[in-house]
């Protein structure tokens, strides 16, 4: 942990509960920021002292003004800075003297407007370093702090939101009160809610960290614009989820990616930004949501319900047609319905209708009312196998809603197992689903919501408890060699390496390398072809073309050393007629591997995220169907088996339609390997292994072609 | 007109518009932090200048004086 983030851990406490608070920059006049802010402090009961400071009030709102924060004759813990961005760094400047060490910038007109507010932001961070300042901000909606014993709403939201114990942290403060207002119609409730803004100081880190401990809170929200620093991010997230328990749900916007198209390699061109986060959120254990919506589906249900045991769960509906389209969902997300017991379907034999169905979903009829839903809450509560219940409603003219919802939450207390609603429709449920809500039965308007919803909760917590591996180290590679072809060829500007030498970084990594040799003459060429045994494969080889095939500059399965002499030949003059300007190595001479199944293997250096990983079948797979996987470096034995196992395509390794089975613990040891060489070789840029050529099970398989991008330097990392 | 000039009828111009007295501000006054302007009352003391000194001001680059004497150095480019 950073000093600063020591600090900032030290300081959050008095941000977020202080004893007294200082609005500098605040004035008397209504609908604006500098006034809203002190007065919903002040509406809101804070349970501290607030302190107006205003050069040229004597009072606000009935509270006498300070001119400056230093005026102030008590201890102050927390400044809420809202004089315009020109004047920020002179009350934080006082701020510091008086020794206040929380501080949030409301005011605007910083980094987000250019050059000259980026200025006035690093002039805010000298100061807030030189008296150890903790900062939030600026160009923020503000903090709330829900807990009854302190009654915080330092913002200019319009409402204060709910009591609950979900923690909400978002880059947008604009988002901020529109999510505020969306969760006031659902009465979902927040323990924290924190718009950060630029992040010039506290970043979402920082919060993550401090939610984490923070009692009051279960469920972490963040909305995000831009990941500065995503191996951090992925680190926090980690640490909260393993440390915790308590799930980190996030909304990342900017998911259109126009910059992966200029990369030079497969990979580099495939991994485009989205790609990425979406990789590096997965691998740290953060659930990634598409939209505000979605993200509160499931925030309310981890932050409502127990943990489901197991994925089993039991469907209660009062109408066939929504029981099915559940079923469908359910499975669909990876749920299972529980198979009940002779015991559990006996009971509802004696109590529902001859016309119900018993079994899983259990159909309590169109006219059920609240007894029997409460059979079959009840059965399905006491049913061992069940782990989860959903409570499907549709209005029919005798279903009595309300009755039916209250009968829900009044049998669902009795029991520890997860309980989810979806009572179907809109307006005439409304009265029933708000029961719901207020009891904090999580609602969904759709079924397939609910299923999804509880899928990724229960996915959550089995992933949570999954081990963690050691890190494979690879001992058998010659770093020190591999360094120094890197260095040269970075000293002399040969930022593209040509095949040969990308093979030989591989092979001193330990990768297999197809043996080859380059050959300078047509006679060479058969002779190397001969030593090494047919068929081989012949290439071009030159700095100056990348993309060998559409040259001409690939000859593949040559049988015999006359017709090595002749592809020489041939690929020497498709080249002359292709690309005259050229310039020639020779050709390099393969033992061409016919009967294995092509991969491609890459790296990809994302500035915020370091190298990134990426598996893919070879030719139309990569091409045509951009199926890989991606993952970011270090990456173990159980990441590697699932970077295969991700991809459409990874039946075809197991053997399908009579192809036999291929090695996959030889495509997990190339993987591991690339990670171990990406993180040791900063230089490296990106790097293709296309293809990996794959034998059977227990064969092994080969490097047969590889392509590798240098940076630079390694301070433009 | 000198500075000295300039400074006296910035300083009466801003009184009148943060309606407060002259002997409360400085040549070193900030506008914001020390006399209080709200960001309407920035634009009325652009506005007050203005039509204090009969010039027409960049309102941008007057939006970012903060004291008198900015001011005054600020309205002298325009007077001269």
């Amino acid at each position: 942990m950073s000093q600063r983030s020591e600090i900032h851990r030290q300081n959050l406490e008095k941000i977020f509960n202080p004893k007294s608070i200082a609005v500098v920059g605040t004035n008397n006049v209504k609908g604006t920021v500098p006034y809203d802010i002190l007065f919903n402090i002040l509406k809101t009961e804070f349970s501290g002292v607030v302190f107006p400071v205003s050069p040229g009030e004597r009072s606000i709102c009935s509270v006498k003004a300070y001119k400056y924060v230093i005026d102030i004759p008590d201890p102050v813990d927390l400044a809420i800075i809202v004089f315009p961005s020109q004047v920020c760094h002179m009350a934080l400047e006082q701020c510091g003297q008086k020794g206040i060490k929380g501080v949030v910038i409301i005011s605007a007109g910083f980094k987000e407007v250019g050059e000259k507010g980026l200025e006035r932001e690093k002039q805010l961070l000298a100061i807030a370093a030189k008296y150890d300042i903790s900062l939030i901000g600026p160009n923020c909606l503000g903090i709330i702090n829900t807990d009854p014993l302190i009654n915080l709403n330092a913002s200019f939201a319009r409402k204060m939101p709910e009591e609950g114990n979900i923690g909400f942290l978002s880059q947008s403060g604009a988002l901020c009160t529109a999510v505020l207002d969306y969760a006031r119609a659902k009465h979902i409730g927040f323990s924290k809610f924190i718009s950060f803004g630029n992040k010039a100081d506290i970043s979402e880190i920082d919060l993550m960290y401090y939610l984490m401990e923070d009692e009051k809170t279960r469920v972490i929200l963040l909305y995000l614009e831009e990941v500065t620093d995503g191996r951090a991010l992925m680190k926090a997230a980690r640490d909260v989820t393993r440390t915790s328990g308590k799930p980190v749900l996030l909304l990342k916007s900017g998911r259109t990616d126009a910059g992966a198209s200029a990369a030079a390699s497969h990979t580099g061109s495939l991994a485009g930004n989205d790609e990425i986060y979406d990789a590096a959120f997965r691998q740290a254990g953060i659930i990634r949501c598409d939209n505000i919506e979605e993200m509160f589906n499931i925030a309310i249900a981890f932050a409502y319900q127990a943990a489901p045991r197991s994925n089993k769960v039991a469907i209660i509906t009062n109408a066939g047609g929504p029981g099915v389209l559940t079923t469908d969902a359910a499975i669909h997300d990876g749920l299972q319905l529980a198979k009940f017991s002779e015991e559990t379907m006996r009971e509802f034999r004696k109590s529902l209708p001859s016309n119900a169905n018993i079994r899983n979903p259990v159909d309590v009829v169109g006219d059920a009312r609240a007894d029997r839903y409460n059979v079959a809450l009840t059965g399905a509560f006491r049913e061992p196998e069940v782990d989860g219940v959903f409570v499907i409603l549709t209005p029919q003219s005798m279903t009595d809603i309300e009755t039916i919802a209250r009968e829900v939450v009044k049998v669902s207390k009795e029991y520890s197992k997860p309980v989810y609603a979806s009572f179907m429709g809109e307006a005439d449920v409304a009265p029933g689903v708000d029961i719901l809500l207020r009891n904090k039965i999580p609602h969904y308007i759709l079924p397939e919501s609910m299923c999804r919803s509880f899928s990724r909760v229960f996915r959550f917590y089995r992933d949570l408890d999954t081990e963690l591996h050691q890190q494979r180290v690879f001992s058998n590679v010659d770093h020190d060699s591999v360094q120094g072809i890197l260095n040269e060829a970075i000293a002399s500007n040969h930022l593209y390496l040509p095949e040969e030498e990308a093979a030989r970084i591989l092979e001193l990594y330990g990768f297999p390398v197809v043996p080859e040799e380059l050959a300078t003459t047509p006679g060479h060429a058969a002779t190397i072809a001969e030593r090494i045994g047919f068929p081989v494969v012949m290439k071009v080889d030159s700095d100056n073309i990348v993309h060998k095939s559409d040259v001409g500059g690939v000859v593949l399965n040559v049988n015999s050393s006359r017709e090595a002499e002749i592809a020489f030949g041939r690929i020497m003059h498709n080249i002359r007629e292709a690309k005259n300007d050229a310039v020639v190595k020779g050709i390099q001479v393969s033992k061409m591997i016919t009967s294995g199944e092509e991969v491609i293997l890459g790296i990809k250096r994302d500035p915020s995220f370091g190298p990134v990983i990426m598996f893919g079948l070879g030719g139309l797979y990569v091409e045509v169907f951009r199926d890989v996987s991606f993952r970011i470096a270090p990456i173990d034995e159980i990441i590697a088996e699932s970077m295969i196992r991700e991809i459409k395509s990874h039946k075809i390794l197991e053997g399908i339609r009579g192809k036999p089975e291929r090695d996959t613990g030889c495509i997990k040891e190339c993987l591991i390997r690339l990670s171990q060489l990406a993180l040791d070789c900063p230089q490296i840029r990106e790097l293709d292994i296309n293809p990996l050529i794959v034998l059977e099970k227990g064969s092994g398989c080969y490097v047969a072609d590889a392509r590798l991008m240098l940076q630079p330097d390694n301070s433009k990392e | 007109m000198d500075k000295e000039e300039i400074k006296k009828r910035v300083k009466k111009v801003t009184a009148k518009v943060l309606e407060i007295d002259e002997s409360e501000i400085s040549d070193n006054s900030n506008f914001s932090f020390d006399l209080g302007a709200s960001s309407m009352q920035s634009i009325m003391l652009v506005a007050g200048f203005q039509e204090e000194f009969n010039v027409e001001m960049d309102e941008q680059r007057s939006l970012d004086v903060q004291t008198v004497s900015e001011a005054a150095d600020f309205i002298s480019t325009y007077i001269s």
